[in-house]
Order: C-alpha cells, then structure tokens, then sequence
C-alpha cells in the first residue's frame, strides 16, 4: 500500500467562548490515499467540521485554537501555517467545497471571475487565459452554455448550477485533495443525486482523493470507501464502508444505524433512536464520550478514555470502544475482535 | 435599466410637486406676509403693494399662479432683496454650497470607508478603540465647536508658520475650501464610519469569505476583491440622503466660515417670510435631494448586479 497523502494525527481544536472553553476535537486521527473517498460522519455539533476546517487553516484564531497535532501533507506538516504559507496548498493541493452553494459565492462577482482568480493567484494565468480555463471548467462540471453562464452571477444561478459552479471552482488547479463540507444538504434529493455522481466522475478522472464530510449515511453507501464515525469530538470507528455497514463495531454506529429508515418492506421495524444528548463539551466526560448513551456500557467505560483497538487487520477496521478488549461482554449486534485474536 | 431610470425620475417630479405643494400650504398658514415690518406701513400703501405682489388674490389662485411659473422655470422676484430675482439668487449662492458640500461628501465618504476598513480589520484592537471613541465625539459635538476649533487650528497653525497659509474664512479658493468641508463633513464622516465597520464585519462571517480562504488568496486580495465591495453597498444607500443634508445643511458652517452659500438665504428668508424665496430654495434643494436619491440608486445598480436586473 502507497504512503497516506494526508495523515492526521492526533488533532485538537478548541474555541474560547464565553461560557468557557469547548472542546470541539478531541484528538483525530485519520489518514486518506490517493483516489479514494473518505466520509467522515456524525451528528451536528460532532467536531467534523471544524476537523477539515483547522486543517485547511479555516478556523478564526482566536477564538479557536488548535492546541495539538499534526496534518502531514505528504508528509510535511501544514497544520497552522501562517496565510502566507498555507495559501501554497489552499486552492491548490488540496480544494474545499460548502454545505450551502447559495451564500459561498461571492454575490456580486461573475461566477467567470470567481473561478478565473484562481487561476490567476496561482497558475499566474491573465485573466483571459484564466476566463477560457474557467468556462472549460465549467463545461466539464456539465453547466450548460457555459461560455454565456460565466458571465453571469451567482443569484442568476439555481442551487444545483451553483453547487456545480463550486465544483468547477475547486478543481481549477487540478487538487489531490478535495474536501466537500456537506456539499448537498442544502439541495434537494434529485441534485443531490446528480452533484454525487458528478463527484464521482470527477474523482475518476482526475484521480482525486475526497473527503466527504455528512451526516446522511445513505450517502456514505453511496459514496465513500472508507469511512470515519465521529463522536464528540473524536473518531469513534474507522473501516471500509462495508465493514461500518455490516460489521460495526461500535455501539454508536450500531445506533445509528438502527436509527436509519429501511427501503424494505418486509423488515417491517421500528426506528430505534439513540436516547439521550451528546455530552457537554466544555467539560467533556473523562472515560468514553458515549458513556451515558450507550446501552451496553461498563463501569470501565465511565472513568477511562477507551483505546483504538483494531478489529480487522486485514481490512483496518478500528473502533476505540472498550467492548472490544479481550474481557468484554460478548454483545451479538457488534463485531468483536474474538478472544484469541485479542492476546 | 433606462426603463428603471425613466420611472426613478417620473416618481421623482411627483415627489418636487407634493414638495412644492406642502411647503406652499405650510408657508400660508404661518401668520403674517413678507410686507409685514418693523415700520408701521400706510393701509393704502400696503394695499397697493399687496396688489403690485399679486398677494390680494385668493390663496388657491396664489398657487395656480406660483405652479405655472414655476413650471416655466420663473420663481419670481425676492420680496426683501431688492430687485433681485429667485433664480439669480439660487444661480449666485448654489455653487458655492454644491462646491463646498460636494468637497465634505468626499472627505465624509473617503474617511467613512477608509476609517470603517481599518476598524474592522483592527476589530477591538487599539486603532479601532480610538477612532470609535472619536466616531462618537464627530456624532455627538454640534458642527458650529467643529468649526470654531477648525478655524483656532488654522490660526495657530498661521501663527506657527510665520505666515498665512490657509486662510481662516472667505471664499475664493481651493484653500479657503479645505477646513469648512472637513467640519461640514465630519457629521457625515463619522456615521459613514460606523455603518462601514458594522458592514465589513458582517460580510467577514459570511461563507464566501471562507469560500476566498479556501481558494488560498491572501488576505490583501479577500479584502479589496470580496469584503470592500460588498460592504461598501449600505453605505452607499446613505450616500444619497447624505450628500442632500451636506449641501442643504451647511448654512452653519457657512456662517461661521463667511461662505457666500445659498443655506443662508433660505435661513434668512424662512425667517422674514420672503415668499418667493422660501419656494424657490425649498423646491430646489427637494429637487436637488430627489435627484442625489435617483443618482445613487442608479450608481447602486452598477455596484450590485442584483438590482440591476430587477
């Protein structure tokens, strides 16, 4: 296996606010390879925004504040480069899409000119060469008249158009990375639809890696090859989108799963919620952040941070769950490490 | 767009007419003429004046009479000032007041942007603590202090130079110009400031500014590409009422200064009821204002696309 392009190590992120300080990340790990889509999932407030946004250097310092880790881009760290700096990978390694096309473009700017200063700022492109570059973006995003819509802007555009427009913005210097912060929760399901396989076609031709950022897990399937489940600041399970789905093995994810609506008729069940609220992060718990919810939780779990334990070599799945430990419970719903494999 | 402007102006001469109609009635209703005076006036001589003047006939014939010369261009003749027409006095007086209100709306908009910018960006750091404080003295000090303390400047500054270097009132020059549009423009200034600060902040938290971030464009570029722009749109909105209250509005200074401007002859005329005067300056600076409003709604249109097509 080729070296990560992107490792994450052992991440924190914190914002000063005046109710005290939160701890949004709580160390997270994550590493993504060329080509593939990684889907980080969790529910709001999880830290899964504010994990990429720190790592493209996004989050206003203060009143955030990254207090520890690494983000090796091939391998050199770009965690907390000052602006000068990170501006060498932003927009140019690694390219970031929003949840909400409509309010991520600048309203009173040619969707043309948005894409062209790309260019500009980083190929050294004029800017009619950077305009003809933009308008073939555009056209390769599948925006129809493209040479017309470059001239117009963005309140002239419909949701999906824009979030295209985005896209095309995104790939002007041809990025290994892209990451996409919710890119379809604000359109409706059909473009969203279209936006994932145009992700999908893009990622194929210009071999990109994704990071895709979501909560909606029918995504996930859709999309992802591998797959991260965030909880409470912290990566809770990571495993091949197969793995999550079929072998989870953690009870979070179980959870979320069984709180996830079914297309098949006969499997006539209940959605089960996940009782109760994530913890409060300005004083997070000292043991397992799912303590308090989970419905198989031991004395252990209360009082010590579980360790990331690998459930399957072979695949790397990984869950940091202490059911996972050699003397735990069995539990028929998880996927455990079995007591042998554990010594 | 010329649709657009075309319908701007008609609402326009609609609004000079409801103006000129108002200020008539209004006018009416204050007891006494423009022959009252100090010296008691013969019956007969009165009456012939009042004759002479058209001021016997009915008030709704008055204002058939003032509507239609008005209409062509003719507000009469000044009933204080001898022989003196309404629209020489406008002609003489206006561009002085337009000169030096236009000088103070650039000063006001220059500093009111620039200061706004520099407040933002410094958002509860020094430069910024120091020019609110000084936003609230421009907001809060009356302009007649601004003035006294503008021409001690000059002075002392004479003094210091050993010889005359702007003088400290008159008209004649650029150099005359400079102090009283500062002060006439510091109201303005200061308010301008403050919408430009709320303004810049508010845009910096929008997700397009976070959008230019990720693009990896220096700072420098987000704010005169993405931010200035943007946040620039409100204040321009105010722009327009502002540039009318400069030019109208600066009688003080004027005074104060010894600036030959029209403010003073509609100060002057509301107080010894010069009919024809008090029409012909107040239809003028409505028109006036009417026409700044239009203008930078039609500026506004070339700054954001979104109303250019609507």
């Amino acid at each position: 296996m080729q070296p990560a392009i992107l490792q994450v190590k052992n991440l924190h992120v914190e914002f000063a606010t005046y109710g005290g300080i939160v701890q949004a990340v709580r160390g997270v790990n994550f590493d993504i390879h060329q080509g593939e889509t990684l889907a980080i999932v969790g529910e709001s407030g999880c830290g899964k925004s504010v994990s990429v946004q720190a790592i493209m250097g996004l989050i206003p310092i203060p009143p955030g504040n990254i207090t520890q880790g690494a983000a090796l881009l091939n391998g050199k760290n770009i965690l907390g480069l000052p602006s000068r700096e990170a501006n060498k990978f932003r927009g140019v390694e690694i390219a970031m899409i929003f949840q909400d096309p409509m309010t991520s473009l600048n309203p009173t700017m040619t969707i043309g000119n948005q894409i062209s200063e790309t260019l500009m700022v980083h190929r050294g492109l004029t800017h009619k060469q950077a305009l003809k570059k933009a308008i073939q973006l555009l056209d390769q995003t599948h925006i129809p008249e493209a040479a017309k819509r470059a001239r117009q802007y963005p309140f002239e555009f419909s949701g999906g158009m824009l979030q295209r427009a985005m896209i095309a913005q995104s790939l002007a210097c041809n990025p290994t990375i892209l990451i996409a912060d919710e890119p379809t929760t604000a359109l409706d399901v059909t473009i969203q639809a279209q936006i994932l396989a145009l992700m999908k076609e893009l990622q194929r031709t210009e071999n990109m890696s994704i990071i895709l950022i979501t909560h909606d897990l029918a995504v996930v399937a859709k999309m992802a090859d591998r797959v991260a489940v965030m909880y409470a600041g912290k990566i809770v399970e990571t495993g091949k989108v197969n793995d999550i789905f079929y072998r989870s093995s953690h009870p979070y994810t179980l959870g979320l799963k069984n709180a996830m609506p079914s297309n098949q008729q006969q499997k006539k069940k209940q959605l089960t919620p996940i009782e109760g609220s994530p913890p409060d992060l300005f004083s997070p718990p000292p043991g397992c952040g799912y303590f308090s919810r989970c419905p198989y939780s031991m004395r252990i779990c209360e009082s010590k941070p579980p360790p990331d334990n690998i459930v399957n070599t072979t695949s790397n799945q990984q869950a940091s769950c202490w059911l996972q430990h050699a003397d735990a419970p069995r539990i028929d719903a998880l996927n455990q490490t079995s007591q042998s494999d554990a010594d | 767009m010329l649709l657009y402007s075309i319908k701007r102006l008609f609402a326009g001469i609609v609004t000079v007419w409801f103006i000129a109609t108002a200020t008539f009635i209004a006018m009416h209703q204050v007891p006494g003429d423009p022959l009252m005076n100090d010296k008691a006036v013969v019956p007969e001589i009165r009456k012939n004046l009042q004759q002479k003047y058209g001021l016997d006939k009915s008030t709704t014939e008055q204002y058939f009479i003032f509507m239609g010369n008005m209409l062509k261009g003719d507000f009469g003749i000044s009933f204080t000032q001898q022989n003196r027409q309404v629209n020489d006095i406008i002609r003489d007086h206006f561009p002085v007041s337009a000169a030096l209100g236009l000088l103070a709306i650039f000063f006001a908009a220059l500093g009111g942007i620039l200061f706004g910018a520099l407040t933002a960006l410094y958002r509860n750091r020094l430069p910024d603590i120091i020019i609110m404080f000084l936003v609230i003295l421009g907001i809060s000090v009356p302009s007649f202090v601004f003035a006294a303390l503008g021409q001690l400047l000059i002075v002392n500054l004479n003094s210091f130079m050993g010889q005359s270097i702007i003088p400290v009132a008159g008209w004649g020059s650029f150099s005359h110009m400079i102090m009283p549009a500062l002060v006439l423009g510091l109201g303005s200034m200061a308010l301008l400031t403050r919408l430009m600060r709320s303004s810049m902040l508010e845009v910096i938290n929008e997700e397009y500014i976070k959008t230019a971030k990720a693009k990896g464009l220096s700072p420098l570029r987000i704010f005169y590409r993405h931010q200035l722009r943007n946040a620039i749109l409100p204040v321009i909105t105010v722009l327009g009422p502002q540039i009318a209250a400069i030019t109208t509005g600066g009688f003080v200074v004027e005074l104060v200064f010894a600036i030959p401007g029209l403010g003073r002859y509609f100060v002057q005329a509301v107080q010894q009821l010069d009919y024809t005067v008090i029409m012909g300056t107040t239809v003028f600076y409505g028109a006036f204002l009417v026409l700044m409003v239009i203008l930078v709604d039609i500026v506004y249109g070339f700054i954001d696309p979104r109303v250019r097509i609507n």
